[in-house]
């Protein structure tokens, strides 16, 4: 079963390494709030495998000031593709 | 009622917030509702399990009882990250209750096999 993981929070919580113990080739992670920090700069996201596939919202990164500044292997997705997103993966694993 | 699998994953330490004993609360009640419940400590979650806690000092309820209370009510499943523990120099003889212990593998498998996964 596939999962989508969202991080909330910014690297300092380490939190992205924890989640990575977890997922399987073919779950997505959504970084959204604080999270977004994990997309600049772009070298935080070096443990994260290519057979994984990446996103972070919009909203969260225009407010944040870093909508320019992020790794070309994350996926923008606003409020509605987001929603798609916890559909589209079986379940959804908050990290928090 | 369809019984699915649930794995609970507990991350905070004992007494510095509320969490712990959260995350605990939840599973219990999975439980009482026969679902097949795992219960899975990881990052500081793991020093719930250590042994001799004694929270009076702090006005806190010690957790131990909380956790042996898991079993009473058929959680069998408790489970400790081997990568959590290593990190905070602990090992099974350091630990207050019975839990199986998983190598970064069997994690991955618990997570990718589980129809939900709560992580407070």
């Amino acid at each position: 079963m596939s999962a989508l993981h969202t991080i909330s929070v910014s690297p300092t919580s380490g939190l992205l390494n924890s989640c990575l113990r977890l997922v399987c080739p073919g779950d997505g992670i959504l970084f959204i709030q604080d999270g977004v920090y994990h997309c600049h700069p772009p070298c935080l996201l070096d443990g994260v495998s290519q057979d994984n596939a990446m996103f972070a919202l919009r909203e969260d990164l225009i407010a944040r000031g870093l909508l320019g500044k992020i790794s070309e292997r994350i996926t923008l997705v606003g409020f509605r593709r987001f929603v798609e997103l916890t559909v589209d993966y079986d379940k959804v694993i908050s990290w928090s | 009622m369809q019984q699915k699998s649930l794995t609970f994953i507990a991350r905070q330490a004992p007494y510095g917030s509320n969490k712990a004993k959260l995350v605990i609360d939840a599973a219990l009640a999975a439980a009482v509702f026969e679902q097949k419940v795992n219960f899975l400590f990881m990052d500081d979650g793991v020093f719930q399990l250590v042994q001799n806690q004694n929270a009076e000092s702090i006005s806190s309820k010690t957790i131990g009882r909380a956790l042996e209370t898991l079993e009473l009510y058929g959680i069998e499943q408790a489970l400790v990250d081997s990568v959590s523990l290593e990190e905070r120099g602990l090992s099974a003889e350091d630990l207050a209750i019975s839990v199986k212990i998983l190598n970064v593998e069997q994690v991955r498998q618990l997570a990718a096999s589980s129809d939900v996964v709560i992580n407070l």
